[in-house]
């Protein structure tokens, strides 16, 4: 082999094998500083929901289902808007498509302590003052059974709280989706989209039966990568969700997730509350991980159901 | 034979832009018959046939003026109800395209969208339309994969099935074998000889043989105007054109 190949070849591969370190040791250094915790607290740690540094006992539930909440209430909020400005990018003359599409991509380059710091003071008042009043008393919602405990007493608001993030989460993440989400609807051929115009289909049929089922699997890429982004989301959501160690009560409750407490604590914990945090850090990383092998699993299915394998 | 006019063109201009791509085209279609539009790459032949049900005005900039009459009415009129006329004027393209969806569905789409019937009667025009497009017995016992799946020539008997199933009057083929192996093409050729008997349909196609095979009437087109059109036979045993006969014969195009 040439000898310019040769060391071309190696820094190729050098690069990959960073890559694989960095992961694994992650991994690996996770697993050390949190194995002091999994051995206090054993497997309970998942399901318990104290976190007192006084009497050094820890659990990590609040933590998980905050991040879990959070970003269901994004993703929530963000498909169908994400499904929503990506159609119209492709759809949308040149004049508008290229404005729209680079306002979009912007949103993506705004630092999220930015969103963070608008969220704490247009968010969150906006939030107190309208939309928890608007949802209880004008669209009568607290009335419904169980209203009043996942909307919160009328009147109790602070502004900050699961909702409040979650709102922010969906504006983060949704510059992502709605560009991996325009680039599969650009690519599907104009044959397809002319065959079905040609069999009488109104443009709502074209895109709900043919265009959006075409690019399914993008669109499923597309969510997986903005829950991915959502779940580790630090500094916006730390900004607004009230940092309250306590599990979910209500959409307009405060609470906690497994990345703000760890923003929160780690420069001031020691000993166990340390490797406390560590075995949340190591949650948080297997949910991503797991997030991944979903996307992957799914993709792989749905590529053999539709016979491209063949 | 008694031949009635299904389509009729009149002084049909069309623009991409500023850029004319066809010229004062007048051209009869006749009821269940085969009509060939043939020419060289870049004449007009697929453009003229993608007015006939107005799938052009899909892209800004394109305009046709002039009149379409389908059984004597314009289509070109602004009043005109897309759906409605696409429903009667179908279309098969140059590549397979069928929907992402399972064999069954594709040929149920069209069913769905423009009748209201019961699953069993879905089934039995499912069955009607595939049987229509001779592809019943390759796809009987697998009708709930992918239409994807099928080979290339299936697929285009596929796209043929759906089109069918809407009952349209008239069928408009891009160029519907020029992705397709010669066996599978043999296969279409003699499936489109069977439909005329239902349908009137216009053949845009690269392959002169092909014209000449199973066309009853060709038209010419050369630069956006037609030059000819005239019985199959005729234009392809005794032109009356100089531009045709150089055609024909392989001497350009």
């Amino acid at each position: 082999m040439h000898q310019s190949d040769t060391i071309f070849r190696t820094i190729c591969l050098a690069g990959a094998m960073l890559a694989l370190l960095l992961t694994a040791g992650i991994l690996i250094q996770l697993c050390i500083h949190s194995s002091e915790a999994w051995q206090h607290f054993g497997i309970s740690f998942l399901w318990s929901s104290e976190w007192d540094p006084g009497m050094d006992a820890y659990g990590a539930l609040p933590h998980i289902l905050g991040t879990l909440l959070t970003t269901g209430l994004a993703l929530l909020l963000s498909i169908p808007l994400a499904f929503a400005v990506a159609l119209l990018l492709t759809e949308a003359p040149d004049w508008l498509n290229r404005p729209l599409s680079q306002c979009v991509d912007l949103l993506a380059a705004i630092p999220s302590v930015i969103y963070g710091m608008w969220g704490l003071f247009v968010l969150v008042p906006l939030m107190q003052n309208h939309v928890q009043p608007f949802l209880n008393k004008t669209l009568g919602l607290a009335n419904l059974p169980g209203g009043s405990w996942l909307l919160g007493e009328d009147g109790y608001s602070s502004g900050f709280g699961f909702l409040t993030a979650g709102v922010i989460l969906a504006l983060m993440v949704l510059p992502y989706m709605s560009a991996v989400m325009r680039d599969v609807f650009r690519m599907t051929p104009p044959m397809l989209r002319e065959s079905a115009y040609g069999l009488g289909c109104t443009r709502l049929e074209v895109t709900r039966d043919v265009v959006a089922r075409y690019g399914i699997r993008g669109i499923i890429s597309g969510i997986f990568i903005g829950m991915g982004r959502a779940l580790g989301e630090t500094m916006a959501v730390l900004f607004v969700i009230g940092n309250l160690m306590e599990s979910p009560a209500g959409l307009f409750s405060c609470g906690t997730t497994i990345a703000a407490t760890l923003a929160n604590n780690f420069a001031e914990a020691t000993g166990l509350q340390q490797s406390a945090l560590f075995a949340l850090g190591l949650i948080l990383l297997l949910m991503s991980f797991g997030m991944q092998i979903l996307t992957r699993y799914y993709l792989t299915r749905t590529g053999a159901r539709r016979g491209e394998n063949n | 034979m008694k031949t009635n006019i299904k389509i009729s063109t009149r002084n049909l201009n069309f623009h991409y832009g500023k850029h004319q791509a066809l010229f004062d085209n007048n051209l009869d279609i006749y009821a269940n018959q085969i009509t060939a539009v043939i020419g060289p790459s870049g004449c007009g032949k697929s453009t003229h046939l993608r007015i006939y049900n107005r799938i052009f005005e899909l892209y800004r900039n394109q305009k046709a003026t002039g009149e379409v009459r389908l059984d004597g009415k314009n289509i070109l009129a602004p009043d005109v109800d897309l759906l409605k006329l696409r429903h009667r004027v179908g279309m098969i393209f140059q590549k397979p395209t069928p929907f992402p969806m399972s064999i069954a569905d594709n040929v149920a789409y069209p069913l769905k969208l423009h009748y209201k019937l019961s699953r069993s009667e879905i089934d039995d025009r499912i069955e009607e339309a595939l049987r229509g497009a001779s592809l019943w017995d390759e796809v009987k016992d697998k009708l709930k994969s992918s239409g994807l799946a099928l080979s290339g020539g299936q697929q285009q008997r596929l796209c043929i099935a759906r089109a069918l199933a809407a009952e349209p009057e008239v069928l408009l083929m891009d160029e519907p074998t020029s992705a397709i192996d010669p066996v599978a093409t043999l296969r279409i050729e003699e499936l489109i000889l069977e439909l005329k008997k239902k349908f009137t349909i216009v053949i845009v196609t690269h392959n002169m043989q092909q014209a000449a095979r199973i066309s009853d009437r060709t038209a010419f087109f050369y630069k956006g105007r037609i030059v000819e059109v005239d019985d199959t036979t005729r234009i392809f045993t005794n032109p009356s054109n100089k531009q045709t006969e150089d055609y024909i014969t392989g001497r350009f195009g």
